[in-house]
């Protein structure tokens, strides 16, 4: 078996992973490798071919395989490792990497910092419990994508689409732009998933319908999809007997949710927040293993790429300073926790002496409302579940923070 | 009044998703209510009048790993383009290898945008160094 020793080991080579390691090597570690399953770097980004990455990042409008080839570019000059076709098997709180590739076959990775950046994975058909038959034509949204914008296959004429969140929005515009019809999008909550300039310009442009309240109650076909039903729901998300209607279509695309792919953590003993799927991490983006980061959608799911680039910066910056032995513990835990209306805040961990940047989400629609940490107050005008709150606690903010073990983080409305 | 219409409008300019009512007469915008800010307002004026989108597709490529290749337009087209967008570059078929920025079609359509590639594809078929 071969053994290696790396500063830096990575596991994932999307977005995260790549901006962990090229800060990685920028902090100044000699030897960064990345391992990835995949045959090429990038993760989603070569997929997702529509434009709004990196307006922030790069202040450009880019496509996903723009976007991310900037960072592959950069990677390769500052020679990062790559392992690619590569599966990671193991973990250890040791901080061993073992994996498996067909050329190199079994390895191990001796790696003074992880940075974890495995992503995240769709909620499968299996997931949801819709009755029926199992005929072909389902589909996730990111497996419809890959087959039309990667593979060059339409894979359906008339679709239905289930989940309006911004993936599911976005493949019923490239569905309708590629000559197929899309009968309807069916979501199960009250209001849309999906921000309001993909529900203009991916839904209204082509005159789609989106059913709220409503979900998919049956799968009919027996070789391939013929039809769904579909029906409204109550308040509680339950199909409401009497309301079935018949939508014929041969293709129903899932786009029902992101789950943090974390077997690995998982398997290492890293403390995993239920709230989020992904690990538990500080303001270095470090999980409850020293010398163990996380950044991305590993963490928790992020609705913009250039956040993802961010975290994987910072944990790269982190790990690459805690294998050189230059990363201070935190001054003092401070445990934040998501009380009213937040369902959760990453990171957990912050020490009140450093500025960071927390990522909310919040559990409904609001509308001019006050984030309240004990007493230091920041209003916003619009918070929405599918739009991350990004609260950057500055260091004059800071000095407004109690230092306490514990702080809950509030949204209130105005009175 | 008479020839007046009244439709709304989501402004997506910021994430307050402002719901505007806009009075149209003679296809020109003679009011906007409803909105919190002037750049919603110009947003609405094209969005009523000449409203534009981002365009993107695929196009067949050769001699690559992979059969297509993403390519985008430079500036954004008319709405009313899109498909006919669309239907012109399912007719293109280019050639690997491809980098990014390549001026796939000139001048689409008359439009006045390029199509570019969005995507290198000889480097996505060497493999990485191990």
């Amino acid at each position: 078996m071969i053994e290696e020793d790396v500063e830096v080991a990575v596991i994932g080579g999307g977005a995260a992973g790549l901006a962990a390691a090229i800060r990685a090597k920028e902090t100044g570690a000699e030897k960064v490798t990345i391992l990835d399953r995949n045959s090429e770097l990038g993760g989603i980004l070569p997929q997702c071919i529509h434009t709004g990455f990196g307006l922030h990042h790069f202040r450009e409008n880019l496509t996903g395989p723009e976007y991310i080839a900037r960072f592959i570019e950069r990677a390769r000059s500052l020679k990062v490792e790559c392992k690619l076709d590569t599966m990671v098997l193991r973990v250890t709180p040791e901080k061993e990497v073992v994996a498996v590739n067909s050329p190199d076959g079994l390895m191990t990775l001796k790696s003074r910092a992880i940075v974890l950046a495995m992503g995240c994975r769709e909620r499968p058909r299996g997931a949801l419990g819709i009755p029926g038959t199992r005929p072909a034509g389902i589909f996730t949204a990111g497996t419809a994508q890959r087959l039309m914008d990667v593979e060059g296959y339409l894979p359906g004429k008339r679709i239905v689409i289930l989940g309006s969140g911004d993936v599911g929005l976005i493949m019923a515009r490239r569905f309708a732009m590629e000559g197929a019809k899309v009968e309807a999008v069916v979501e199960i909550l009250p209001y849309p998933g999906g921000l309001a300039r993909n529900l203009v310009q991916c839904l209204e442009d082509f005159q789609i319908p989106l059913l709220l309240k409503h979900t998919v109650t049956f799968i009919h076909g027996a070789e391939r999809v013929e039809a769904v039903t579909t029906a409204r729901v109550d308040e509680g998300g339950s199909p409401i007997s009497g309301t079935e209607r018949m939508i014929r279509c041969d293709t129903l695309i899932l786009s029902v949710g992101l789950i943090p792919e974390n077997e690995l953590s998982e398997a290492a003993g890293i403390v995993l927040d239920p709230a989020t799927g992904g690990p538990v991490v500080n303001e270095h983006m470090e999980t409850s293993i020293p010398g163990i980061f996380a950044c991305g959608n590993v963490v928790h799911v992020h609705d913009l790429v250039d956040y993802v680039t961010e975290t994987g910066e910072l944990a790269g910056e982190s790990a690459a300073n805690y294998a050189m032995g230059k990363l201070p513990p935190l001054a003092r835990k401070m445990v934040l926790k998501a009380g009213q209306n937040v369902r959760y805040v990453v990171p957990q961990i912050v020490s009140g002496e450093e500025p960071v940047a927390l990522f909310l989400r919040v559990r409904k629609p609001l509308r001019n409302v006050k984030v309240k940490i004990r007493s230091l107050t920041m209003p916003i005008r619009v918070v929405r579940p599918p739009e991350t709150v990004v609260l950057r606690l500055t260091e004059k903010r800071l000095g407004k923070l109690e230092k306490e073990k514990e702080l809950t983080i509030n949204i209130e409305e105005e009175p | 009044m008479r020839g007046e219409e009244r439709r709304k409008v989501t402004c997506i300019v910021c994430p307050l998703g402002c719901e505007a009512t806009v009075t149209i007469k003679n296809e020109r915008v003679i009011k906007v209510e409803n909105l919190e800010c002037p750049r919603g307002e110009d947003y609405v004026l094209t969005e009523i009048e000449a409203p534009k989108r981002d365009f993107f597709t695929t196009v067949q490529v050769r001699g690559a790993g992979v059969p297509v290749c993403p390519v985008r337009a430079t500036q954004p087209v008319p709405k009313e383009k899109l498909l006919e967008c669309s239907k012109e570059l399912a007719k293109i078929t280019v050639d690997a290898p491809i980098k990014i920025g390549d001026v796939i079609v000139e001048n689409l359509l008359g439009l006045g945008v390029d199509i570019i590639a969005a995507r290198n594809l000889e480097e996505m078929e060497k493999k990485e160094n191990r």
